[in-house]
């Protein structure tokens, strides 16, 4: 019954990073269509950031925990990949270059949402394979 | 320019060399002469055009009919582009005058037909074109040749015109070239001229009369020579022999000799094949220029002669030929394109190496009797289109009896408001042309009405932030700064309205009140750096025209205030934090004087230093970048407040100008630095350039924007300047000494237009109150040649553009990256030209290049070893380093090309001889940038734009520096200030220094005195910037252009 609770509440974290990375692709192409300034996107983006860093961090501890090995080394990329880039000081937006960054911003951004949605799709199927076990 | 300049020396040399030279003058087709559109003429001088003809006679009538051959056959080339029948619009096209001269040509079908032309020219119209020709084989050559005009001919708009330039078509069917596209002429003589041919530069003059035609059409009656024949007349008649040299005459390169003998074998040819060749070589002759890099390939180290290699001696000379294209067009001061051809398709773009874009300085200085005209439309509105929201302006067409017009960038017809209606005549023009500027200058300035308007037009505001530490003080940077804003109270612009504040901070932070009701002003000091607030929040900006007396007293009282300061710490950022709030209520200039690194509070710096364990390695590029985010945060909030920072940084110590500067960078400011600054030497810098920040002309919250036609767009911005959405740029304050570069991309894969109009528009707030939209409109033609896009290339902007690519490279990658990546770029350019002719003539062991990019390879030498990109660790100090780039991203393009070429005069001479008069000292005597042209004997000046260095020579007499110095002769130069003494000789001096300094009155040129041997300064004041010559890591000019033609030729 725990793992099955493990397994839930790894979903909702997925959501809910996947519901983030979402809204930050949506400030920055509202920005490429002007329906923003660079202002107002950079900081509603910076504002969500550090929640998408822990939540993934919570996604990646409650995989170790729960002893979800192979989800919890598929979760490892995105997590060093986090970790770096906060070291390098790169992890918010710059308002100031936003418009020179903004391709490749959204390029990020999309990887990481391709590569949610297939963690999304494995924590399903994991979950159901639960349930079924159960 | 530099395109130009070699035909005229050209074409007299060749009637003399050509055995036909005499039949020139004796043609009947003089008479074509008027024909010549002036913008044909300003290309190819015209006589030489009436050679042709003569020719033909003799050799080229049998060419000509071969060419005719080759017409038949090719027409797969281009078909129809050449002539656009629009007998209708003909009429309504342009002043005769501009040059319009369309000579569509009877396809030639034998050589009988080369004679045509004449015929025609008895009666323009007589023939009516060939179907053929709409075959589209006619290659522009061809057009040139017979075409008799079809009388209907015209452009519907100058824009059409462009064509023509493309069509190379006319390939004879042997030839079968890849570059077909380029200039199919010139392929069949490769093999005769072989090496000679290199300095040709001829095939591409074709092209040209195209563009004249382009113009208006109206006058074209006539004409039954075609303008273009002249220019390439002169090809025609002397073909081989006098090629080689033709480009030459201009002194840079005497061909080699090797050349000649394939001369005569190649003028066989024509005669024997009377094949198009002949034509084609002449085309090539005039097309480009070569140096030759030594007999042999491989063997390099021989035949290069240091003398002629092209060195832009005339300063930066703006190349002619899109103003004289299109006359409306505004100044090249304000808008200079890399290549006046835009590319029509990507993959023609794909393989245009310089960038495509554009330098802009949009509140460029007019020459008196020139300025701006300023248009109040009152009522009625600014007229804009609809759609794209392009303003009016020269190029727009009105129809349908002038109620409505059709804007010219997206082609949607408007509605003309009944107020701005007016009738329009036959020709298509307004009746009331003369008194709307808008429709007839490239430059106006429009009264922005209240719907552009956010807010109520903010007044000049003037903000200082000085810092009172103790080395401000001692070093007297505080007296000098007092004194100097006191002198420019009266002068700041915006008369009453003006507002002016003062903060100062040393460890703590003092506002100053200075209510109009005080005498004296009051001040309030903060001491808690982490709560920052504001006292009196309304009293510490004020009106200096109401408070002039409280602050005339503070400014009398600053430097004595804090004579006594010993506070060492300096708490720049809550400063700063506190001038903002102060600020933003307005916004306005920020002008900061900044002595030691930020210590205290947010925003404090490290002593990071110049580490020179991080050179060369992945992370040097984090040293000119700004360390703590604090300063870009701050630098967004200013730009959004509309406040603009200029840095003033005068520290001897490492003083993080990479992180200072970026204030000035993203709000549209700029970075003074006057490294260990000492008031008596820089006092009259700082008070020059202080006094021109604050008196010149500024333009206040200000946005620009620059359109262009469908099908092209703005990508990317280069400059001081901060993003508000992709393609505006946010300008808290900008004047005339700021240029930002662009760079464009075509969004589909073929242009269908024939003209990209550009439009600049800044809308601003002046001085005195009114918000106001400055408009610059260009228009370039389209064009479908890789040749053509070269021809019309503008070295100054694509110089400019490069060293700002360069400049921000160096912010995320190494210096070395930045300077292989100018490089590269070079290589990649001419390689790509070399391509376009080398292959067919066998150009070995010969650079060749396009006459207008001659220059191009020492601009990139020097840029390699500019200040911001040079060597590495020792080779500048790192905040010179920064300042420099900062600098350097702001440079309207010519005094950048000073900048990276700086003239150097001698001046011995002058000062010695009674006779000379000061007045007649010709600053444009330029002399090479080598060690070589300094004598020891003599007395040199080195002035690029920012400081002017005066080099004695080891043995020059010593009167002229008693007569300089006086007494101070033996001194140490480094301590002592050139002033004018009383003795013929100073004055001489000081009145040549005045002329220079006045030719640029942007910077102040601080004199440096530097003996001969005497190191490090001559080191760091002139050897190393004498770019020519090898020195430490950095390889001289010889060198480099070795360098280059090497790579130019690998893949080749």
């Amino acid at each position: 019954m725990a793992d099955l609770f493990a397994w839930l509440f790894a979903f909702f974290l997925l959501i809910t990073i996947l519901a983030l990375i979402l809204y930050q692709l949506m400030c920055l192409a509202d920005l490429e269509f002007d329906y923003i300034n660079p202002y107002d996107s950079a900081s509603r983006i910076n504002w969500v950031v550090w929640p998408e860093f822990i939540a993934q961090g919570v996604l990646c501890f409650v995989h170790l925990t729960a002893g979800h090995w192979i989800m919890f080394l598929l979760c490892l990329p995105y997590l060093y990949y986090n970790i770096k880039v906060y070291s390098q000081r790169r992890h918010l937006v710059d308002v100031t270059e936003i418009f020179n960054q903004l391709h490749w911003e959204k390029k990020i951004r999309l990887f990481k949402l391709g590569y949610l949605v297939i963690l999304l799709a494995l924590s399903i199927f994991w979950m159901i394979w639960t349930i079924v076990d159960e | 320019m530099g395109t130009e300049n070699p035909n005229r020396p050209n074409y007299p040399l060749r009637p003399a060399s050509t055995p036909f030279s005499a039949p020139q003058s004796t043609t009947p087709f003089l008479s074509s002469g008027p024909v010549l559109g002036s913008e044909a003429s300003a290309f190819r001088p015209a006589p030489p055009s009436s050679s042709q003809f003569p020719t033909l006679p003799f050799s080229a009538g049998p060419l000509v009919g071969s060419e005719s051959l080759g017409f038949g056959p090719p027409p797969s080339a281009r078909p129809n582009e050449l002539v656009r029948p629009h007998p209708s619009l003909q009429s309504s096209y342009g002043p005769p005058t501009t040059g319009f001269q369309r000579f569509p040509a009877p396809p030639l079908p034998s050589t009988d037909h080369t004679q045509h032309p004449r015929a025609s020219l008895s009666g323009p119209p007589v023939v009516p074109p060939p179907t053929r020709l709409q075959g589209g084989s006619v290659s522009s050559e061809a057009s040139f040749f017979s075409q008799p005009q079809p009388p209907s001919i015209s452009m519907g708009s100058p824009p059409q015109n462009i064509k023509t330039g493309q069509f190379y078509s006319n390939i004879p069917p042997s030839t079968d070239q890849p570059f077909s596209p380029s200039r199919q002429n010139v392929l069949p003589i490769s093999p005769m001229m072989g090496p000679s041919q290199a300095t040709a530069r001829g095939t591409s003059q074709s092209a040209f009369p195209g563009y004249a035609s382009a113009q208006p059409y109206s006058s074209a009656q006539v004409p039954p020579v075609r303008p273009p024949f002249p220019s390439q007349a002169g090809g025609y008649a002397p073909p081989p022999p006098p090629a080689p040299f033709v480009a030459q005459p201009r002194g840079y390169m005497p061909g080699p000799p090797v050349t000649t003998s394939s001369v005569p074998y190649s003028r066989d040819q024509v005669q024997l094949h009377g094949m198009a060749p002949p034509i084609a070589s002449q085309g090539l002759v005039e097309d480009f220029s070569s140096l030759s890099l030594g007999s042999v390939p491989g063997s390099f180290d021989s035949g290069l002669d240091v003398k002629a290699l092209p060195r832009p001696l005339d300063g930066d000379v703006a190349s002619k030929s899109l103003a004289e294209m299109y006359p409306l067009n505004c100044d090249s001061r304000v808008l200079r394109l890399t290549t006046g051809g835009i590319p029509n398709s990507q993959s023609l773009a794909s393989r245009w190496h310089l960038g495509l874009g554009a330098v802009v300085c949009p509140l460029a200085e007019s020459p008196i009797g020139d300025e701006v005209p300023i248009v109040n439309f009152g009522t009625t509105g600014i007229i804009r289109c609809r759609r794209c929201r392009t303003y009016v302006n020269p190029y727009v067409t009105f129809t349908d009896h002038g109620r409505k017009w059709r804007c010219n960038i997206c082609s949607l017809l408007n509605d003309v408001p009944g107020e701005y209606f007016a009738h329009v005549d036959a020709n298509g023009r307004r009746v009331d042309l003369d008194q709307r500027p808008e429709l007839t200058k490239g430059s106006v300035e429009f009264i922005a009405p209240v719907e552009y308007m956010v807010r109520p037009p903010m007044p000049p505001l003037y903000f200082f932030l000085i810092d009172v530490s103790i080395s401000a003080v001692q070093s007297g940077m505080l007296e000098v700064v007092a004194q100097t804003i006191k002198s420019c109270l009266d002068n700041l612009p915006g008369s009453t309205r003006t507002q002016i504040g003062f903060l100062t901070y040393d460890s703590t932070i003092h506002f100053y009140n200075m209510k109009s009701s005080l005498v004296q002003p009051q001040m309030m000091v903060v001491s808690d750096l982490d709560d920052i607030f504001v006292p009196l929040p309304d009293d510490l900006l004020v009106n200096l025209s109401e408070s002039r007396i409280a602050v005339e007293a503070f400014l009398e009282s600053l430097p004595s205030m804090f004579q006594e300061n010993m506070n060492v710490e300096s708490a720049f950022g809550p400063a700063l934090k506190a001038a903002f709030m102060v600020m933003s209520q307005l916004g306005g200039k920020l002008i900061i004087f900044q002595n030691t690194l930020p210590s205290l509070g947010v925003g404090r710096l490290r002593l990071r230093g110049d580490d020179i364990r991080l050179y060369g390695t992945d992370k040097e590029h984090t040293l000119r970048v700004p360390e703590d985010p604090f300063y870009k945060q701050m630098a967004a909030d200013f730009t959004k407040y509309q406040i603009a920072a200029n840095v003033y940084a005068f520290s001897g110590k490492y003083t993080d100008i990479a992180s200072l500067g970026t204030l000035a960078k993203y709000t549209g400011g700029q970075v003074y630095y006057y490294p260990s600054f000492l008031s008596v030497i820089h006092e009259d810098k700082l008070r020059h350039e202080l006094t021109r920040d604050l008196t010149r002309e500024t333009a206040w919250e200000s946005v620009m924007r620059i359109r262009c036609g469908k099908g092209v767009r703005f990508t990317s911005f280069h400059g001081n300047f901060m993003l508000r959405s992709t393609d505006l740029l946010a300008l808290p304050a900008v004047d005339c000494d700021k240029a930002y570069a662009a760079q464009l991309s075509l969004e589909e894969t073929l242009l269908t237009t024939q003209t990209v109009y550009f439009q600049v528009a800044l809308l601003y707030t002046s001085s005195s109150g009114e918000r106001r939209i400055r408009v610059h409109t260009a228009a370039a033609p389209v064009v479908a040649d890789l040749g053509e896009m070269y021809r019309l290339t503008d070295t100054g902007a694509v110089v400019s553009l490069l060293s700002r690519l360069a400049i921000e490279k160096t912010l995320s990658n190494k210096l070395e990256d930045a300077r292989n990546f100018i490089q590269l770029k070079i290589v990649k350019a001419f390689r790509e030209y070399r391509n376009l002719y080398a292959v067919q003539h066998r150009l070995v062991g010969r650079m060749i290049y396009p006459e207008s990019l001659k220059f191009l390879p020492l601009y990139g030498l020097a840029l390699t070893r500019s200040t911001p990109l040079r060597g590495g660790y020792a080779d500048a100090q790192l905040d010179e380093r920064c300042e420099a780039g900062y600098t350097m991203m702001a440079l309207p393009v010519k005094k950048l090309l000073k900048l990276l070429y700086p003239s150097l005069l001698r001046i011995d001479d002058c000062l010695v001889n009674s006779s000379a008069r000061a007045d007649d000292f010709d600053i444009s005597k330029r002399l090479p940038l080598t060690s070589e042209s300094l004598d020891t004997r003599g007395v040199y000046i080195f002035d690029d734009g920012f400081r002017l260095v005066i080099w004695f020579g080891r043995s020059a007499s010593p009167d002229i520096a008693r007569g300089l110095l006086g007494e101070d002769l033996g001194a140490d130069f480094s301590k002592i200030s050139l002033s004018q003494r009383d003795n013929e000789m100073s004055r001489k001096l000081m009145k040549i220094f005045q002329k220079s300094r006045e030719s640029d009155p942007s910077y102040y040129q601080l004199c440096h005195l530097v003996r001969q041997g005497e190191q490090p300064r001559e080191g760091y004041f002139l050897l190393s910037n004498l770019v020519e010559d090898q020195t430490g890591g950095a390889s001289g000019y010889a060198d480099w252009f070795m360098q280059l033609h090497r790579q130019v030729q690998q893949n080749a």
